[in-house]
């Protein structure tokens, strides 16, 4: 995408800038007010409701009025916080989750960064969150803020491991399907290896017919798993929403928050939501690549194939959205020291003998 | 590493406190070292307003202590008027009255799932379970003109005959509700993650239990039979046929399955009291309420309520005014002493779904 503006712009600067600026735009806005309302008719149905269905057709604008409405409210300052952090903090979270859209492949054509290393930069930007809900909650000046904030930040840290190792233990595999065994951290390599069609995903084994794939199967279902757990945890979505636990902490880090800073935060919340999402799609269920093949290439039309690419991205991607959804109005939620027994006790032994079998399955 | 000890003011306006009432908690980290309850937000002075108001003038007041449950207190002030003046009730009227009492005691149920998973993080229930209730509301509204303080039973019998065809809507209600039990079941008692959250937490020793006071579910989920209903049986619950839960554990887990088998016997019971009332009349009529003086004496009765045992001291110095009525409210015992004791050691993510497992009512307990 970079290149094509550089060319447009002649100017770098420009071109970063616009290409930076695109996703937020082109995708995360659009799919916060989506998401919001999926969110809100999701829970509606599973609870005998409607939902909003007043503001437009079965209420398909609620969020832009909501967001109008937060535009215009009162940005309260309680007199006792931290001002410069206290302020901050939204914008540190917000980035956190936003940068991490850049290494996310939507498409083949479409892709913030090429860069190599990038699911290594996505897991280290998006702990950035982790400082600023520290920073919300300790700016605050409010106890149940704190407390929230520190849980996130115990959770959100211990919930990593898992994930990175189950991260690692699929690096370990592209080693064995890319050429010359040389693996990658690269999504975009991730997503071009799992050729079109569903079995050539990562969680069915790969694109290589060989004994090797029927053998990955069942541990790449639990390493599948794992992972899914584990970026529950870290975006704080139930049963793992503790540090916004409504019957304890009122709300969490945010307590204090009003108006357009806890928009920000909101939005973070469901950028967030995406970009894991968008994690286990690219690195288990073929990233871009269809399922069922592509309708450009069958009828040769080549700028068909990305636009299909994007929707199903997007398509996977909403899917594991609703399955947190889903999770978040049918379980309540763990209390605090449960939720990290699963995370220690479980989740990370699992994850490191799921590695070790992954690792010599792959060296088979 | 010694943790530091903080203080926080949980409530009164706290989305997981269960009413307006404050538990102040010092914790170190996530465990309660100490939990000192604070009452007095809603404080009513119903006991004395009592004592300036005739007796007919008392009812609507009753109704009001404990707003999720006024039927208790309507039935206990109406049967201690009764004994005090020797005033026959007649059958049909015991018959309806065990029926609006166990009507009340669902509803007060479907409010108690919806609290409990609530508190636990599940707002899918609280959204069911109070969408079910309106059925029962709307039973009361009809029958009684009220949704939730009706007034309805009074000395003598109840105020308003049943309307026709009102049992055989009462009965649908009831296949409709055991049907969604097994929903409920399904969302909420058979869910492993709230088991894990319930079993355990907050137990009540059993040796501790009588010593304490406590009644209701929480004393039958320690293993001790107790209910008002079968030990000293008032109305016509001798002549129902109904078995109490009891469950041993004493932990949060235990009291929920003892309110859901409870939940079904009351729908057992309402259907054997439809099926059994009597023909005649529904009212002893007393006499006009202004020059009605209640026979000089003293009297105590109590009621099986959702919370415990509901009791009513009420004495009378034969004027056209009570003397005295002091209530005994369980959630007074569970609310305030009971659950100073158990929150020590609890985690703060605890605090309120063993509040809510307790049934603490903050306007029964100022009243």
């Amino acid at each position: 995408m970079y290149e094509i503006f550089v060319n447009l712009f002649n100017s770098q600067i420009l071109a970063m800038a616009v290409s930076a600026a695109l996703p937020l735009f082109v995708f995360i806005l659009p799919f916060a007010l989506f998401a919001v309302l999926f969110e809100r008719k999701v829970s509606a149905h599973m609870q005998d409701r409607l939902g909003p269905m007043r503001v437009g057709y079965h209420g398909v604008l609620q969020t832009v009025a909501d967001i109008l409405k937060l535009l215009q409210k009162e940005d309260i300052v309680a007199e006792n916080v931290d001002k410069p952090f206290f302020n901050l903090a939204p914008y540190v979270v917000f980035v956190g989750s936003f940068a991490a859209f850049a290494a996310i492949p939507f498409s083949s054509k479409y892709i913030g960064t090429h860069a190599e290393v990038g699911i290594f930069y996505l897991i280290a930007v998006s702990s950035l969150v982790v400082a600023g809900l520290l920073m919300a909650g300790w700016s605050s000046n409010n106890k149940y803020s704190l407390l929230g904030a520190m849980r996130s930040a115990a959770q959100m840290v211990s919930y990593e491991i898992p994930t990175a190792l189950v991260i690692l233990s699929v690096v370990m595999y592209t080693g064995m399907v890319l050429p010359n065994h040389v693996g990658t951290f690269s999504l975009e390599k991730m997503s071009q290896m799992q050729t079109a069609y569903f079995w050539n995903w990562t969680i069915f084994g790969g694109p290589v017919w060989s004994v090797n794939k029927f053998l990955l199967i069942p541990f790449m279902i639990v390493a599948f798993v794992i992972i899914y757990i584990s970026t529950l945890a870290e975006v704080n979505r139930t049963p793992f929403d503790i540090p916004e636990a409504e019957s304890e902490l009122v709300a969490g880090y945010h307590t204090e928050y009003s108006g357009m800073k806890f928009a920000i935060f909101f939005l973070a919340e469901y950028a967030n939501m995406f970009a894991v999402s968008a994690v286990v799609t690219t690195i288990f269920f073929g990233g871009y690549q269809s399922p069922i093949g592509y309708l450009g290439n069958t009828l040769h039309i080549a700028w068909l194939v990305p636009i299909e690419q994007f929707f199903w991205f997007s398509a996977k991607g909403i899917f594991f959205v609703f399955v947190q959804m889903w999770l978040r109005w049918t379980l309540p939620r763990l209390r605090v020291d449960q939720l990290m027994t699963v995370c220690w006790k479980y989740l990370i032994p699992y994850a490191f003998v799921n590695l070790v079998i992954i690792g010599i399955i792959t060296l088979l | 590493m010694r943790e530091k000890e903080t203080t926080i003011y949980l409530g009164p306006q706290h989305p997981g406190v269960t009413g307006n009432m404050m538990v102040k908690l010092k914790i170190a980290g996530d465990t309660v070292l100490k939990a000192e309850t604070h009452v007095g937000y809603l404080h009513r002075a119903f006991e004395k307003l009592m004592e300036v108001r005739s007796w007919m003038q008392c009812f609507p007041i009753v109704c009001r202590i404990c707003v999720p449950e006024p039927d208790p207190n309507e039935e206990n002030l109406a049967r201690a008027v009764e004994e005090l003046e020797g005033r026959e009730v007649p059958e049909r009227a015991k018959y309806i009255r065990v029926m609006v009492l166990e009507l009340a005691r669902l509803a007060s149920y479907l409010l108690w799932m919806g609290g409990q998973s609530g508190s636990a993080g599940l707002y899918t229930m609280p959204q069911w379970t109070v969408g079910d209730r309106d059925y029962i509301l709307d039973l009361f509204e009809e029958l009684t003109g009220g949704r939730v303080y009706h007034m309805y039973i009074w000395p003598g019998g109840v105020r308003r005959d049943l309307p026709e065809g009102f049992t055989d809507r009462v009965l649908k209600t009831m296949d409709y509700l055991e049907k969604r039990l097994v929903d409920y079941d399904r969302l909420l008692f058979n869910n492993a993650v709230f088991q894990k959250r319930a079993m355990g937490v907050g137990v009540i020793p059993k040796e501790k239990a009588l010593e304490w006071g406590v009644t209701g579910p929480p004393l039958r989920g320690c293993g001790i039979k107790h209910d008002v209903r079968i030990d000293e049986p008032y109305e016509v619950y001798d002549k129902l046929n109904f078995v109490v839960p009891t469950y041993e554990g004493g932990d949060v887990w235990a009291r929920a399955l003892v309110r859901r088998a409870e939940f079904e016997q009351s729908i057992s019971i309402i259907r054997q009291a439809i099926e059994k009332m009597p023909a005649g009349d529904y009212y002893n009529k007393v006499p006009n309420p202004f020059h009605w003086r209640v026979p000089a004496g003293e009297t105590y009765v109590k009621t099986e309520s959702v919370r415990g045992e509901f009791g009513y001291y009420v004495v009378s110095d034969g004027s056209l005014k009570p003397r005295r009525i002091h209530v005994r409210g369980p959630a007074y015992v569970h609310g305030v002493s009971l659950l100073e004791k158990i929150l020590v050691g609890a985690n703060i993510s605890d605090v309120s779904f063993i509040m809510n497992s307790l049934g603490v009512c903050p306007p029964e307990i100022e009243r």
